[in-house]
């Protein structure tokens, strides 16, 4: 593993708003209390800001604690300091060599970097999908002039997909199709480069997630779009 | 919320040029315009709504607006009987799949995480559950699978969609 030098972690995580650093902690374990999963496997919210408080950055690192949190922010919260704890885990797993990230996080981002799509799924199998369930909304009542858009200049709205709906939902990728229908929304989706999620977010690769985030603005620029729905 | 603050913190002039949408903003914008009508009868049974931590303790955190009253306003248009978990909102709890968890090897933490979820569902007893996130609806289902208990997990704009009325 790369060398880390101590205190990285709490000197480069960003604050949060209330600008409180993390040395204001009272180890006062509200954070634990409010973590659902305190205590699973030596999980601790309070235990892992004191680890980045005594330096032991490098045996944060090393350990999977900061893969086992959902960063979903319950824990700062509730911190009556306002301590930026969701930005100091998010920080610990961006220090992590890239080829020890556990399970498909970083293997996403790669393929994403490769191949526009966090599953690599080629250009035409994706197009294929997309024709198929457009087929398949055609087929249903007050649907039929419906054909899925790809690539169209000028349209109203960008809409990019998660990598799920095209990968083993292909049934959850008509509910939008139909609101748009309905609501006559100029939609488009692009052949390239789809995908609607930027797991760089989940791995603290802040430069491959400016890259896919990106691509988003290219969307925008190549194809004069005028507006972006957030795809999540 | 990742390309949102993405765009915010490395294209800061995308905002001058375009606009952007939330899929709540969309659903919102729809109804009150008129583009959509939704039929209210087609949804009668108890449904549970779930917050993902990303539209609103997140959101709230990162953009200074959280999605509590957003989803709720869209589902009071058409669904009569919509309840809330609790807690709700800020204070609610994650479904266990966020941060990119569902992408690890670790279920057993998951699962763990999930109970929290399952409590509140069970104290509702909804007949399905709405969620606005793809992350929630994996790990929801999941978890209430794990538990035996066979509560449909559908999301906001599913919901939306088969109650379209289209001529």
């Amino acid at each position: 593993m790369t060398d880390i030098a101590p205190n990285t972690i709490k000197e480069t995580a960003p604050l949060r708003p209330f600008g409180i650093a993390p040395a204001a902690c009272m180890a006062c374990g509200t954070c634990s209390a409010g973590c659902p999963i305190t205590g699973m496997e030596g999980f601790d919210p309070r235990k892992i800001v004191r680890m980045i408080l005594e330096g032991r950055d490098e045996e944060l690192v090393a350990s999977k604690l900061p893969w086992l949190c959902t960063l979903c922010g319950k824990c700062e919260h509730a911190c009556p300091m306002g301590i930026n704890i969701v930005n100091m885990v998010r920080a610990a797993r961006g220090l992590v060599d890239r080829d020890a990230v556990p399970g498909q996080i970083h293997k996403g981002v790669e393929l994403c970097l490769e191949t526009g799509n966090n599953i690599g799924l080629p250009g035409e199998d994706f197009t294929f999908i997309i024709e198929d369930v457009g087929t398949e909304v055609s087929e249903t009542e007050g649907f039929e002039d419906f054909v899925p858009p790809i690539d169209k200049e000028g349209a109203s709205l960008l809409h990019t997909l998660h990598n799920k709906l095209v990968n083993t939902q292909n049934e959850d990728l008509v509910h939008w199709w139909k609101i748009f229908h309905a609501a006559r929304e100029d939609f488009t989706m692009t052949s390239e480069n789809w995908e609607g999620v930027n797991w760089g977010l989940f791995s603290g690769d802040d430069e491959s997630m400016r890259i896919i985030v990106g691509r988003i603005v290219e969307h925008m620029e190549n194809y004069k779009i005028k507006h972006l729905m957030y795809p999540e | 919320m990742a390309t949102r603050s993405g765009l915010e913190k490395w294209y800061p002039e995308f905002f001058t040029k375009y606009k952007a949408f939330t899929v709540f903003d969309l659903l919102v914008d729809y109804i009150k315009e008129g583009r959509i009508t939704l039929d209210k009868t087609m949804f009668t049974e108890k449904i549970a709504y779930h917050d993902p931590c990303n539209y609103g303790r997140k959101s709230e955190e990162k953009f200074g607006h959280g999605y509590y009253e957003e989803p709720r306003w869209i589902l009071s248009q058409f669904v009569e009987n919509w309840v809330d978990l609790y807690p709700a909102g800020a204070n609610g709890y994650c479904c266990g799949g966020g941060g990119g968890t569902m992408l690890t090897p670790f279920k057993e933490v998951r699962s763990h995480y999930s109970r929290k979820k399952v409590e509140q569902i069970r104290r509702v007893e909804p007949d399905m559950i709405v969620v606005p996130c793809h992350s929630c609806h994996g790990q929801i289902k999941q978890a209430l699978s794990e538990h035996k208990m066979a509560i449909p997990v559908k999301y906001l704009w599913e919901i939306v969609a088969e109650a379209l009325v289209v001529e």
